[in-house]
């Protein structure tokens, strides 16, 4: 069951997401591969608020049944903020599907693009990433 | 400064408190743009951040400019840049690869191009490999990002007025304090992040002469270039009581074969600045770097084994 406080903090999202500039502090083409988009689902372990990004980890299945934690990039922990999204908003449990880019190094890691609840709503994670979706 | 943490206690005591924040941006939405926006747009163009530390309560029709009581303008205040994509290329460009498009903020030459020597040209095709990202400073959280980038970046910042100054205090947590005054620069030998700046007024604009930078700063995260030798003057000029044009005219003898201008527009919201302590949990440093030694790695094979 969605909290109330996440559904007002998405509800907050919706309409300031398009106010807000994304903000990096690095160049997320050096980092990451637009020619490698991944969909992944799974359930939040951890949402890290840190700089400067914060981070959501997913413990995902992986192809060998295995569960694997993999690390979404997000917008810097003030960009989230001013977005709308609060520190509680994603509890650990909570079932996502982000659609993301992988990293370049071969690592689990991916930038985040868009944010998808079980009941169809999308959170945009505030990269500058134009390919996601907002 | 508050922490994050601090600020979103204090705001989520009752989740109710979440719907007005979503009301207050929707007025911003509505509110009509400041006047005199002039050619780089004027306010709401890229605007946000406003309330505690984010939120935006909606603005009357901007008033004229305020006064010190010495008659000076008073620009003081927490602004967004209307930056049009500068941060992705200061020229006008399409969207490539993760980089947004941009409009250009270029205003001389009238072309809208960056009048770069031919070195220059290689040297930023370079930077936009993906293994040069490590060397952008910015990305090894190297706070004070040069002279004009973190005018035009998308991140906050708040202009103050103290007798005799102006100061500028980043929400990537570094500043600029530069003194109104006739004094000459600093020696050559000494070489800074930020350079040093004197301004002055001229009417209602301050304008700003920066020299002695150090040349290590990237303009944007394009790449773009500026070196030591650069002299950058800057004019803050207020529209009226929420807008401020900012032009940057850049001379770099070593970089370009001409000056250059650009022209961003600043908009006040009622924002403040929150905590970015970047070296906090920076795990894009490591990534980068495996990028770059990978790249190094296939560079130097491929000298090793020639083809035949």
């Amino acid at each position: 069951m969605m909290s109330l406080r996440l559904m007002c903090g998405i509800m907050a999202v919706a309409a300031c997401m398009a106010a807000v500039p994304a903000s990096a502090h690095h160049s997320f083409a050096a980092e990451f591969d637009e020619n490698k988009p991944i969909k992944l689902s799974g359930k939040v372990v951890e949402m890290r608020w840190s700089n400067p990004h914060a981070w959501i980890y997913l413990e995902v299945t992986g192809q060998d049944g295995k569960p694997e934690k993999w690390a979404f990039e997000t917008s810097a922990a003030n960009g989230l903020f001013r977005r709308g999204w609060r520190k509680e908003d994603l509890p650990a449990g909570t079932v996502l599907t982000i659609e993301s880019w992988l990293a370049r190094n071969g690592s689990k890691t991916v930038n985040a693009g868009s944010i998808l609840l079980p009941d169809g709503r999308r959170l945009f994670a505030g990269s500058s990433n134009p390919n996601a979706k907002q | 400064m508050r922490t994050l943490l601090t600020v979103s206690r204090g705001l989520l005591a009752a989740a109710v408190l979440l719907t007005p924040v979503s009301f207050a941006f929707a007025q911003e939405q509505a509110a009509p743009p400041a006047q005199g926006g002039g050619r780089a747009g004027g306010a709401g163009a890229q605007g946000g951040g406003g309330g505690r530390g984010g939120g935006a309560a909606a603005r009357p029709p901007a008033a004229p400019i305020r006064r010190l009581p010495d008659g000076k303008p008073d620009m003081s205040g927490f602004y967004n840049a209307a930056g049009r994509g500068a941060n992705y290329g200061l020229e006008k460009h399409e969207r490539w690869s993760f980089m947004p498009g941009g409009d250009g903020i270029v205003i001389a030459p009238a072309d809208g191009k960056l009048p770069m020597q031919e070195w220059a040209k290689a040297e930023l095709k370079q930077r936009q490999r993906p293994e040069f990202g490590y060397d952008d400073p910015t990305a090894q959280c190297t706070q004070a990002a040069g002279v004009p980038r973190p005018f035009y970046v998308p991140s906050p910042f708040q202009i103050l007025q103290p007798p005799g100054t102006l100061l500028v205090l980043f929400e990537r947590m570094s500043w600029r304090q530069i003194p109104l005054t006739d004094r000459p620069h600093v020696p050559d030998t000494i070489r800074m992040w930020h350079g040093d700046s004197v301004g002055r007024w001229e009417g209602d604009t301050i304008v700003v002469e920066t020299k002695n930078l150090n040349g290590k700063a990237w303009l944007n995260e394009a790449g773009e270039i500026l070196s030591h030798a650069a002299t950058v003057v800057e004019r803050f000029t207020p529209v009226n009581a929420d807008t401020i044009r900012y032009q940057a005219t850049i001379t770099d003898p070593i970089v370009y074969t001409g000056p250059w201008t650009i022209e961003v527009m600043f908009n006040r919201s009622e924002g403040e600045l929150l905590e970015v302590a970047c070296l906090e949990d920076d795990q894009d440093l490591q990534h980068l770097k495996d990028i770059k030694d990978e790249a190094r790695a296939k560079e130097a094979a491929g000298k090793a084994s020639p083809a035949k």
